[in-house]
Parts: structure tokens; C-alpha cells; sequence
């Protein structure tokens, strides 16, 4: 909980000088590192991989398929 | 009442703020390419074609575990001017024995393949995309299948996506040993959540998302091992990626808390830094990721069986213990010649109950670890 | 499309930046064979030869093209009307010696001025008369350069910028973060600069009296006609816009030509910075700040 809360004031804090972009101005947004899940496999592996392993599974997206792995 | 005089200065009036400027701004803004466009907002010109393998080993002090190679593939292609269709596939090779108890009992060991294929397609209308898919993983003694419906809906600037999703999922379980042959679990999930440009520079998701099922969760191959027949969690997803024009750099950060019925709950800290290089555009990302979870409720520390009570539910399954993990990984990703993109990833984990810094971790559990390694090779087209 | 092209990209790996600007040319190539009037399978040239008869199957990008083509009718009160090429074919700015057309020559064309008959919806085009043509003169070049900007920009590219024949489209500063420096033509002296304007991701482009034209009886006759009578504007000898999108900047310089005296107060209404070199060699700017 106190993570959330550091991570959601940083968030915060960087807020105040910022405004959202233009149409023109996304050069920068739409690198593929500054999307979110721009390579699927990818997240979708390193997610099965901690459900197999932990006890925590999902938020990452519906509709990925379960596996035998609890 | 007397009417004050007022002095206009007319050299000053502003001019009026009503433009029909934005006519033609907004009609060349609806032009195919003229800003860059950030990906699942729009119809894209390309398609993706991506190739994976992944190598995973894990083992607990002393011995060789679990080892899984797995050839994955995932497409994407654009149909016309609103479609897209995308799908992916993976094959997992699974060998090796499962992690230990700490105690006499030998681990079983898995000698087992996973085929699993996913297909999702998706229509750009104004200002909203709906996506309709489908989803198979099967396995020798496991099979699952289900279908998601999931709605975004882009402001006017594109610079906010709503989302809402749903995804049903039937599982059937028939375990090799005989052990509550013919089990199923039905599960339903929703998601909503936001995604927001803050600056040119900053973008944030926050998505919340609910899971709900009933029927058979009991791990069979782990004796005595009984769990509710009941599950709900709920998980709130923060992302947070910020560019550093300067340094060419980019700070990835993500943190999901999870709070499950089965009495457990989790935090996840993601850390990124993608460094993009001054030769050949190379990026090295090194990546951590801080994890914690606190014990399901039925959950009995070894040795096995402890604890145990008839017609209570039971678990000796560490993975449902008490511990903190920590992942540390970077990855190396450079363009190849002619669309084509290479990286390669390794990781290291690391699973000890010391590491739980929210509480205790559970006594008498050993600590597992395991590496991966990444290969990725994509293609736009 | 007339004038030289050139992609300038700067501060990045020699590698990245051949990709980027290879796939940003082929793009420009694609572009201009589309609605090449001079190609007889472009969609332009198809469509120009069904005019008067069936209409011609087109795509999203052509449908978004005639949506944009459509607003500038609409903000030009349609001064800016893409079917009056067909002026062409009276003025020919080669001929040796020069002539003006007479109003019998010019009165037919005229009716073939008729961007509001033309019948266009998501999948289809139709002219509804035949003599009747349409082209992208004054969108096409400019959407080519914003598209290969964007192109760039996709690729990782964070510095440089696109100039198609004087429309330029910058998509980041010089590597060291100064803008670019970008000089306006002068319209009668074209190796000196009349002035100058910073970029670092917008566009400028500029619309003149001397790029197609003749000079009559010290009169100057350029390509830029008035829909209304057939005859050249003589306002302005030129208009620089400064937009955000190069298509924007360019059909607004176009449109401030056509619209004349009217220009300045177009231009202000649209909220574009620019510069205008009057007839007589005036430099007007609207007022800083």
C-alpha cells in the first residue's frame, strides 16, 4: 500500500508543469518503448511465467487463456 | 444610478477567440499518417510478424528443476481500412520436476506439453475500437478455452483511451494420477481502465480488473491439497512510461496490487530504464521487478502434513506461501536490416521468504530460483 | 511534383536514418504515382478519364484526401476548388510568345469549375460532366511531406526535416536543439531571402507568383487562378504560412493567394503565422505576440 501511494505522488508531482500533447507533438509517444504492452509475447510471457510461479495472476489484460499452473 | 464612464482603449481588443482555424486543422488531423500515430489507436498501415523462444530453467539449492523451451509466434495484419485481425501461438516443452517441499516427499516430475493459440479481432469505428477473441491452452491433463470482448473508447485528441473488457473462461482438468478426474472451473473477468498522455513526453495507464470463478482450484497432483472452490481477486495495474528527450532514454515503471479471496496479497514493483545507444540503434534495458506476497489463508507452512484438517481446505503449495521475489533482467534490441528487429532477453529470479518486507515470510521454505533467456525476432511488413 | 525534394535528418546512426528515409521516399514515390495526372493508372487520371460517365471505386486515404479538399472549399468560400485544373488547358505558361486567353475561351471552362456537383462519398468518385477534372494540386505534395515527417519520426528519427519543392515539414530540432532556420523566396530575386522563420516540428510552405508564369505588358500572369473569372491573382507575389501540418500551411498560403486583400485577416481567423510579400513588395507580418 505505501508503494502505491509513493508511486501515485510521484506521478503527482511531475503533473504540475505538464500539459497533454497535440496531435503534432506525439513523435515521442509513439516510440515502441513508450507504449504499453507494444510487444504482446513479450508480456504475455513474462506474465505466464509469474503466474506459474506466484500466487498473483491477471491484471495485465483479459482474455490470455489460463494454463494448468494455478 | 449613474453610468460610470468607461474609456475603451480600441487600439487593444483582443481578437475574438472563435476561430473557424480548427476546421482545417481537424479535417487534415483525419489525413492517414500525417502525426505519428500511437499503436491499438489506429488502424495500422503495417502488419507485425513476431518469433519467439524462450529457455527457462528454475531450481531449488542443489538440484536442477523444471527446464521449458518454448517457441512462440504472434501476427498481426490490418484488413482494409478498419480491421484488424492479430493472433498468437505458443508451444511449451515443459521437463523436469516441480518445486520440492521441504520434506521426504519426491517431487513429481513433469515430463508435459502446452499448445496454446489465441485470435482477436478488432474494428476501428470513429472513435472507438471493439475487439471480439478467442483463446485455447491445452495441455496433456488441463484444457482451457474462452472468448473476451473488450471496447476502447479515444477522446477527441486521442489523447485518452477508455477501456472496458470481459473474458469467460472454461477450464477442464483431468489429472494424469486419477485425482478428481473430469474437474472444471468456469471464470469470468472484467477490466476497466484508463490510459492518459500527460505531456508529449509522459504517458500513464491505470487499469482495475476483477476475476471471479467457481469450481475446481485444487492443485491434484499435491496430496491432501484441497482450496476453495471459490476465487475472487481484484487487481489495480499502474504504468507510467516517461521519455528523456536528452538522454534518449526511457523510465518504464508499473506497480499492481492484488488482493485475492484465497487470503493472499501481492505487490509488484516494475522497473525499466530503455537506454537507446549511438550505434546501429541499439537500446539495453536493464529491468527490475520487486514482488511480495503475503500467504493464502489455508496455506500450512511444511512439514507436510501440519496442520492438516479433514474437510478444511489445505494447501501445502509454496507458491501460495509467504515471500518476496526479486527480478533482475536486461534485454539488448537492435534493428536489423530491411524491417526486420532482433532482441534478446535474460533474466534472473529469485524467491525467498526473508524478502517479504510487508510481514513474515513463511518459515521452512527453500529458495527457488530460476533464469530465463529471450530471443525475439520481428518484423513490420 | 515540381522542385527539388530533400529529407535532412541529423544526429542519428547512418543505419537508422538510410532505413528511415528510404522508407520515407518510397512513400513520397507511392504518393505521387497515385495522383500523378501525367500516369494513366493513377486514381486521378481514372477518374478524370470516367468523367461525365460511371464512377471510380476509391479508398480511405482518397476519401480523406477529398474530405480535406472539401474543408478548404468550405474556409476558402470556394475560392480554393480542386476541379479548376481544367484551366490548363487555356493557359499555357510555355508559349513563346506568351498570350492571355480571351473570356470565349475561358467561359466553358468555367462551368467545369464545379467542386459542389462533383458526387464523392467513403468508397466512390464520380464528375458528373464530362471536360470536368479533378487533381491535388496544392494538397498532394504537402501531405507527401507531412506523411514522410511522420515516417521519420516512426522510425526514431528526432532530428531533421522534409522540404518538397519549398514545403517543409520539420520533425525536431538541429541535435544541438536550435531550430531550423528556414528562409522565405524572394519573389523576384529567388537566390536572396526576403526573411526567415524557425522551425522545430512545424511546417511552412509558401505559395507564389513565380513559380509557373508570364510576365505580359509588365504585367505578371501566374498559375494561380481565380475560379471565378479564370484570371491570375495579383495581390500578393507571395504568402509563407507557418502550421502545425505541412498540408495545413500550404493550403492556407494557396487560399490567402486566392483570397487577396482578404488574406490577412484569413490567416489571422485560422491562428497560422505567416508572411506575405504584397504586389508592390511589401512585406507584411502580422504583429508579434
Amino acid at each position: 500500500m505505501r508503494i502505491a501511494v509513493a508511486v501515485a505522488c510521484l506521478a503527482l508531482a511531475s503533473c504540475a508543469s505538464m500539459e497533454p500533447p497535440k496531435p503534432w507533438e506525439k513523435g515521442n509517444l509513439a516510440r515502441p518503448d513508450m507504449q504499453f504492452d507494444y510487444d504482446r509475447l513479450d508480456t504475455r510471457t513474462q506474465q505466464h511465467i509469474y503466474t506459474s510461479k506466484e500466487a498473483a495472476t491477471g491484471g495485465y489484460g483479459v482474455g490470455g487463456g489460463g494454463c494448468g499452473c494455478n | 444610478m449613474a453610468w460610470a464612464e468607461v474609456v475603451v482603449d480600441v487600439t487593444r481588443v483582443e481578437r475574438p477567440r472563435e476561430r473557424r482555424g480548427d476546421a482545417l486543422l481537424l479535417s487534415a488531423l483525419a489525413l492517414p499518417g500525417v502525426v505519428p500515430s500511437v499503436a491499438a489507436q489506429s488502424v495500422p498501415d503495417k502488419g507485425i510478424f513476431e518469433a519467439q523462444y524462450l529457455s527457462y530453467r528454475d531450481w531449488q539449492p542443489g538440484r536442477n528443476r523444471m527446464t521449458v523451451n518454448a517457441p512462440a509466434f504472434y501476427a498481426l495484419m490490418p484488413v482494409g481500412d478498419t480491421w484488424v485481425v492479430e493472433g498468437g501461438m505458443v508451444y511449451d516443452s515443459m521437463s523436469g520436476a516441480s518445486p520440492l517441499y521441504f520434506n521426504v516427499l519426491s517431487g513429481a516430475s513433469i515430463g508435459d506439453y502446452r499448445t496454446a493459440g489465441d485470435i482477436k479481432v478488432t474494428k476501428y469505428i470513429g472513435n472507438q475500437a471493439v475487439s471480439v477473441g478467442t483463446f485455447v491452452s491445452s495441455e496433456q491433463d488441463f484444457l482451457s478455452r474462452g472468448a473476451s470482448f473488450n471496447v476502447q473508447y479515444f477522446s477527441d485528441d486521442r489523447n485518452r483511451t477508455w477501456l472496458l473488457g470481459v473474458a469467460g473462461t472454461n477450464d477442464r482438468i483431468n489429472a494424469t494420477n486419477g485425482v478428481a478426474p473430469n474437474s472444471r472451473r468456469n471464470s469470468i473477468e472484467f477490466v476497466a481502465g484508463i490510459t492518459q498522455a500527460l505531456s508529449p513526453n509522459d504517458i500513464v495507464q491505470s487499469n482495475l480488473t476483477y476475476y471471479t470463478g467457481h469450481g475446481y482450484y485444487s492443485d491434484p497432483y499435491k496430496p491432501l491439497d484441497t482450496r476453495p472452490s471459490q476465487r475472487q481477486t481484484w487487481a489495480w495495474l499502474t504504468r507510467y512510461n516517461h521519455y528523456f528527450v536528452e538522454q534518449d532514454a526511457t523510465l518504464k515503471l508499473g506497480y499492481r496490487l492484488l488482493l485475492d479471496s484465497f487470503g493472499s496479497t501481492s505487490n509488484a514493483l516494475d522497473v525499466a530504464w530503455v537506454q537507446g545507444l549511438p550505434w546501429y540503434g541499439i537500446s539495453v534495458t536493464p529491468a527490475l521487478r520487486f514482488y511480495t506476497q503475503t500467504a493464502a489463508g489455508f496455506y500450512k507452512n511444511p512439514p507436510f502434513p501440519t496442520g492438516y484438517v479433514d474437510g478444511d481446505n489445505y494447501s501445502a503449495d509454496t507458491r501460495l506461501a509467504s515471500f518476496g521475489a526479486i527480478t533482475a533482467g536486461v534485454t539488448v534490441a537492435a534493428p536489423l536490416w530491411d524491417g526486420w528487429n532482433v532482441s534478446l532477453r535474460a533474466d534472473y529470479y529469485r524467491q525467498d521468504p526473508d524478502w517479504q518486507v510487508f510481514g513474515t515470510g513463511s518459515p521452512g521454505i527453500q529458495i527457488f530460483a530460476a533464469r530465463w533467456l529471450q530471443v525475439n525476432l520481428s518484423k513490420n511488413f | 511534383m515540381a522542385g527539388e525534394h530533400e529529407i535532412h535528418v541529423a544526429g542519428a546512426d547512418a543505419d537508422v536514418a538510410r532505413t528511415a528515409a528510404d522508407a520515407a521516399i518510397a512513400d513520397v514515390a507511392r504518393i505521387e504515382a497515385k495522383y500523378s495526372r501525367y500516369r494513366d493508372d493513377s486514381v486521378i487520371s481514372r477518374v478524370n478519364a470516367a468523367a461525365g460517365h460511371g464512377a471510380v471505386d476509391i479508398d480511405g486515404e482518397t476519401h480523406a484526401l477529398l474530405r480535406y479538399a472539401d474543408q478548404c472549399h468550405a474556409q476558402s468560400d470556394g475560392l480554393f476548388d480542386i476541379t479548376s485544373g481544367v484551366l490548363r488547358r487555356a493557359w499555357n505558361f510555355r508559349l513563346e510568345p506568351p498570350r492571355v486567353p480571351s473570356s470565349e475561351e475561358l467561359a466553358p471552362l468555367l462551368d467545369l469549375i464545379a467542386w459542389r456537383d462533383v458526387e464523392w462519398s467513403e468508397r466512390s468518385l464520380r464528375l458528373p460532366r464530362a471536360g470536368m477534372e479533378i487533381d491535388f494540386g496544392g494538397i498532394g505534395k504537402e501531405y507527401a511531406a507531412d506523411r514522410a515527417a511522420t515516417i521519420l519520426m516512426e522510425r526514431g528519427v528526432r532530428h531533421g526535416f522534409v522540404n518538397l519543392g519549398g514545403d517543409i515539414r520539420a520533425l525536431g530540432p538541429q541535435p544541438d536543439g536550435a531550430p531550423w532556420r528556414v528562409g522565405i523566396r524572394h519573389p523576384r530575386a529567388q537566390e536572396v531571402a526576403v526573411a526567415g522563420f524557425d522551425l522545430v516540428d512545424g511546417a511552412l510552405a509558401t505559395s507564389g507568383d513565380y513559380e509557373r508564369y508570364f510576365d505580359l505588358e509588365g504585367r505578371r500572369y501566374c498559375h494561380i487562378l481565380d475560379p471565378r473569372s479564370g484570371m491570375p491573382v495579383t495581390h500578393w507575389q507571395s504568402v509563407s504560412v507557418v502550421a502545425p501540418l505541412c498540408v495545413v500551411a500550404g493550403s492556407c498560403a494557396t487560399i490567402a493567394m486566392l483570397r487577396g486583400a482578404g488574406a490577412p485577416a484569413f490567416l489571422d481567423a485560422q491562428g497560422v503565422a505567416w508572411l506575405g510579400v504584397a504586389a508592390d513588395g511589401t512585406i507584411y507580418r502580422p504583429p508579434a505576440g
